[in-house]
């Protein structure tokens, strides 16, 4: 077990303040088959922040962050990513889903799936190795890249999928409880290796989840929501010096008061 | 594993040894008068006979000429047709019902009217054979489309794709599994419709040179040909099985 170097300063309260708004809800409803799902949400995601995004099942996570995707426009209110409302997908913001065995080819090998990437954006041929190699040796596949993903384990697959999200050198990373299919082993090891990717790249993360402490391990906020209608109820700021680390950090009182008040939040439904 | 196999493989050769010694039987005893069923043992010697003198070799050559070709503008067609009404959900709804009305048609049936167009021509061959093989292919390929995850779909909206990426990239491989199976069909259409065509064209190749061995009565010559038509069969359906697990090795799970 090594410790994660993860070179990301620690930034002061107000710099946070001060960091422009990445994505943004404002007053957003959206109504599904006739069923309220999102109720006047608003939200600021800013730039450099790591937000993540608990709550119930069926409280609306996921529609928030396909909202924030273009795969979904809202009903009413607006969802806006640097200012500019989002109406469609953009390369630059990129989704890692939990279900990475129906998000990748199954008939394309592991440099055949971050290729992709590369191909849509119309890039020769030529150009396109180097760069699939650099992006698979980042999550470690380098050695795996003619395999398909029925020969690689859950964990393998999603670095996978990572991998090409990495391709598309997002500014913005929406995470659909990327890790909620894996081995606690397994989450760990992604858990630490998201944390160095995010903090080498400096990009904002979208990261929802049900798991209380993955929440506070990873985020510089914890935003939780409350269902039926689905809504932002309350806001954690996580003042957790990084980098962060697997044994020490979750021993810190200031971690555990979090998790007793996370808890507390999220007990107070039953 | 292994030994279930070989278990299963001696098991089919018992069976097909018990048929033909069956046969051999109801021939010993004169149940059937060997002008109808001559004994396997000179059913065997007359294909010997005629793959020796060679005098065989040019009528399998056209029959496969005429399967090969047929199946070939059938997997095309098939493959090119499925993808433009699969690749639109409104089409697909709209055509379905008309595609399932022509999928059960008696391909046999269209010899007449293509005859009428066409002639007795080797073209109008090949039309009635693509016509006739198109569907297993085509309707697998519409359905291969209809079957992209919806995950998938997402990832390629995320990614930016243009159609014709989509089509090309996912689509299309999405839909090869079935395709491929449907071709292997596809594969047996071809070769009855191309005896069927033979003999009712007067087009040369096996399926009319058994014909005419009927005619004459040379039964043995005859189960000769059935014989070979067996072979033929069998051994383009392993090729195609042989394609189908090259082509879709991303399946194992080595």
């Amino acid at each position: 077990m090594t410790v994660t170097s993860i070179k990301r300063p620690v930034r002061p309260d107000d710099a946070a303040e001060a960091a422009p708004v990445a994505l943004g809800f404002k007053g957003v409803d959206v109504v599904l088959a006739d069923k309220l799902i999102l109720a006047g949400v608003d939200l600021d995601v800013r730039q450099g922040e790591f937000m993540c995004l608990i709550g119930a099942s069926g409280c609306g996570k996921t529609t928030l962050l396909r909202l924030a995707a273009g795969l979904l426009p809202p009903t009413k209110g607006e969802v806006r990513y640097l200012g500019n409302p989002i109406s469609e997908p953009r390369r630059d913001v990129a989704v890692v889903f939990q279900d990475y065995g129906d998000a990748l080819l199954p008939w394309r090998t592991a440099a055949g799936n971050v290729s992709l990437v590369y191909e849509t954006m119309g890039m020769p041929a030529s150009e396109r190795k180097s760069r699939i190699e650099g992006v698979l040796a980042k999550v470690g596949l380098l050695d795996h890249a003619e395999k398909f993903p029925a020969q690689l384990s859950g964990g393998m697959q999603q670095r996978l999928q990572i991998a090409r999200c990495l391709a598309q050198e997002p500014a913005v990373w929406l995470m659909d409880e990327p890790f909620g299919a894996l081995d606690a082993m397994t989450r760990h090891a992604l858990q630490d290796e998201i944390m160095r990717i995010v903090a080498e790249s400096g990009t904002t993360v979208f990261f929802v989840t049900h798991d209380l402490e993955e929440a506070i391990y990873l985020g510089d906020r914890v935003v939780a929501m409350k269902p039926h209608p689905g809504r932002v109820a309350q806001t954690f700021d996580v003042k957790l010096a990084r980098p962060r680390d697997r044994r020490l950090t979750p021993e810190q009182p200031e971690f555990l008061r979090l998790r007793r008040e996370l808890y507390d939040f999220i007990e107070a439904d039953h | 594993m292994k030994a279930r196999r070989l278990v299963w493989l001696g098991l089919s050769f018992v069976f097909a040894a018990a048929i033909i010694v069956a046969w051999q039987l109801i021939s010993n005893f004169g149940l059937v008068s060997p002008i109808f069923l001559p004994p396997p043992s000179r059913a065997w010697n007359a294909l010997v006979f005629n793959i020796e003198r060679g005098s065989l070799l040019p009528y399998v050559l056209l029959t496969l000429q005429h399967m090969f070709y047929g199946w070939l503008i059938a997997s095309f067609l098939g493959v090119a047709i499925g993808s433009l009404i699969g690749v639109s959900p409104a089409v697909r709804a709209y055509l379905a019902p008309m595609l399932e009305f022509f999928r059960p048609l008696p391909a046999s049936a269209l010899f007449p009217i293509a005859i009428a167009i066409f002639g007795l021509t080797e073209n109008m061959l090949l039309v009635v054979i693509g016509f006739g093989a198109l569907w297993p292919t085509l309707l697998a390929t519409v359905n291969g489309f209809a079957t992209v995850k919806p995950r998938l779909e997402e990832v390629s909206r995320l990614l930016g794709m243009s159609r014709r990426k989509f089509i090309f990239s996912v689509a299309l491989p999405n839909a090869m599994p079935e395709a491929l199976a449907g071709m292997r069909l596809s594969l047996t259409i071809a070769l009855i419709l191309s005896v069927t065509g033979e003999i009712l064209s007067g087009s040369d190749g096996l399926g009319r040179w058994v014909m005419l061995q009927a005619r004459g009565f040379r039964t043995p010559d005859l189960f000769a040909g059935v014989l070979l038509f067996g072979v033929i069969g069998y051994l383009s359906a392993q090729i195609v099985t042989y394609l189908e697990r090259r082509l879709l090795r991303w399946r194992a799970t080595p």
